[in-house]
């Protein structure tokens, strides 16, 4: 079937350029960098909370350029090949978001919290590379920031959408944009040349039964994509927390002990994170404050 | 069409000059904010890179080093706008670029410089295609130059074991991945201890050459090989990866199972008048390979004699 509105959306990823980042972790790293006493793995882990960041450090690792397409799917990887004077370049020239909405901090909140539970959830499955699952699970809802970017006509319709009729964000998708998030983080994620252990968890994270050759993977993504809504950290766009596939259920088997089990542990890491999430809330505020 | 990029601001008298070398049939862009243009020219190279230094000093000097030394670019032609006066501040052995113009150069002078860049480049065809990094004309000049030194050197031999067999099992272009990951390592890492200081060069296949300062020799090499074992992992196919191990034939034409390449590394020290020639660093390099490559696994060994 023809579709003009998925032809003109998928235009619009082609010719996307520079996705913005949250600017007071531009300031952070800009004031790290500019550290002596800060090291690499230490900037690698404050990259590694950004969405954008990490999926710009990884598109530049996997381009035609190094001649390694498809290979790396971590940050901090990527920064051993990448070198520190291309972070530097990369994170001074960064674009930031002009125009701040709470919203645009809630959704990264909510993929910080999916990617720290995906590699917690990874490392109980004694899964091969943990930490590529939490980088699946940090640029699971890529196509949102998308939408915000660069889609924004679209994107306020949606937010209209989800809260008059009440219904989930990817159905109001489906409607405006005809094609969801996922997809659109997928595809662009495959354009970028980045690995398909990446790929496929992004693009199936609401469709787990598509994953062909990384479905644990998937399956993870979306079972810590319910954790993070059930346990209320941050906001993914809308307030519903959806039911996991069976499949899931079947692929990242977690029964009621188990889960009361593994709580304390991840209550633990979401307090750890809420510091970070509150000192760029806090230098958000004062910004806006002082202006 | 090469792509020239233009950093500086757009006006007078360089939007004349972007006029005369698009009538020179260059494809040019000019951006008047480094910060504009970082992202912009990391993701997609151009062929020449023409900067404003009155820009923003700092920035222009960062941009310009993580193009010329971190991506081993030095092919890629760089040139300088310099203001007529700075010209004796300017340390030009700490800032990597091909050649400079000054503020207020003619049409004329800008296009000539740009075409010259471009020939000089292809004349200085030394560079290692597959890894863009310095071959064996500049090895052999920068460790000659090391010999003569005051001060005191490591050089370091660096090559992978069970290459071959990674190459019958997968295929020379998925090799090729590997030559090009272990050249970034180095570069990175060598970078890191060394700065501008450090070496890097590609004698070919999966044999190269780094020079660093003596005392960071040992403490760079144990970093290089982690993070070898830590990113070759990512070029094994997940079967591979599980069983632990490259199923191939040997020159037998019998199945055997082969480890997936490793790093080794012979450092010979350099100080002044321990040698008189490249030939005799090369050939206490060559004894350390002899034991380095009995060891299974990545490793690293230090000539220790006096």
């Amino acid at each position: 079937m023809l579709d003009d509105k998925r032809r003109e959306v998928k235009k619009k990823l082609r010719t996307l350029e520079g996705l913005p980042t949250l600017p007071p972790i531009v300031a952070k790293l800009t004031r790290m960098i500019g550290d002596e006493t800060v090291s690499a793995p230490q900037i690698a882990a404050v990259i590694e909370k950004d969405q954008v960041l990490t999926s710009k450090v990884l598109r530049l690792v996997n381009s035609a350029f190094y001649g390694f397409p498809r290979r790396i799917s971590t940050v901090s990887n990527a920064i051993v090949l990448l070198g520190f004077n291309v972070i530097r370049t990369l994170v001074i020239t960064a674009s930031i978001f002009e125009m701040m909405q709470s919203r645009d901090v809630g959704l990264w909140e909510h993929s910080l919290g999916v990617a720290m539970v995906s590699g917690l959830l990874a490392r109980r499955l004694g899964l091969d590379q943990p930490e590529e699952v939490a980088t699946a699970g940090l640029l699971h809802d890529l196509g949102k920031v998308v939408e915000r970017a660069t889609l924004l006509e679209e994107y306020r319709n949606i937010q209209q959408m989800v809260n008059e009729r009440e219904i989930p964000w990817r159905e109001a998708e489906a409607e405006i944009l005809h094609m969801d998030h996922a997809e659109m983080g997928g595809y662009l994620l495959n354009r970028w040349n980045l690995p398909e252990r990446l790929i496929e968890p992004v693009s199936f994270h609401h469709e787990v039964h598509r994953a062909r050759n990384f479905p644990v993977e998937t399956a993870v993504v979306q079972m810590a994509d319910l954790l993070v809504r059930a346990r209320g950290f941050g906001f993914a766009g809308d307030p519903w927390v959806p039911e996991p596939e069976e499949k899931t259920l079947k692929l990242v088997p977690l029964s009621r002990e188990d889960l009361s089990a593994l709580w304390p542990e991840l209550e633990v890491r979401f307090y750890e994170l809420r510091f970070f999430t509150e000192e760029i809330r806090e230098a958000l505020s004062a910004k806006s404050a002082s202006t | 069409m090469r792509r020239v990029l233009l950093l500086s601001p757009e006006t007078l008298p360089y939007t004349r000059w972007v006029e005369a070398l698009r009538r020179k049939r260059y494809a040019v862009e000019i951006f008047s904010t480094i910060e504009e243009a970082g992202e912009k020219v990391l993701f997609n190279l151009p062929d020449l890179l023409l900067v404003a230094e009155a820009l923003k000093p700092d920035l222009v000097h960062d941009l310009v080093f993580a193009l010329k030394c971190d991506l081993s670019l030095a092919t890629l032609p760089v040139i300088l706008i310099i203001e007529p006066e700075k010209l004796h501040h300017i340390q030009w052995q700490n800032y990597f670029v091909d050649d400079f113009l000054c503020e207020g150069a003619s049409e004329e002078e800008v296009v000539s410089r740009v075409e010259l860049a471009f020939v000089r480049s292809e004349r200085l065809a030394d560079n290692n295609p597959l890894t863009g990094l310095p071959g064996n004309t500049s090895i052999l000049r920068k460790i000659e130059e090391v010999i003569r030194s005051e001060e005191s050197w490591a050089v370091g031999y660096v090559d992978l074991d069970n290459f071959k067999p990674f190459n019958d099992a997968y295929g020379f272009s998925r090799g090729d991945e590997v030559i090009r990951m272990l050249a970034r390592i180095l570069v990175t890492t060598v970078d890191l201890y060394a700065g501008p200081r450090g070496f890097v060069g590609h004698i070919g296949g999966d044999d190269f050459v780094f020079v660093v300062p003596l005392e960071v020799a040992e403490k760079m090499s144990r970093e290089i090989i982690q993070k070898f074992d830590q990113l070759i992992i990512n070029f094994v196919d997940p079967e591979d990866r599980e069983r632990g191990c490259l199923v191939t034939t040997d020159r037998q034409g019998v199945l055997c199972r082969m480890p997936w390449p490793s790093v080794s590394i012979a450092i010979v020290p350099v100080w002044k008048d321990r040698f008189h020639h490249y030939g005799e660093v090369a050939a206490i390099a060559a004894q350390l390979k002899h034991y380095v490559k009995r060891v299974p696994g990545s490793i690293y060994l230090v000539d220790r004699r006096k």
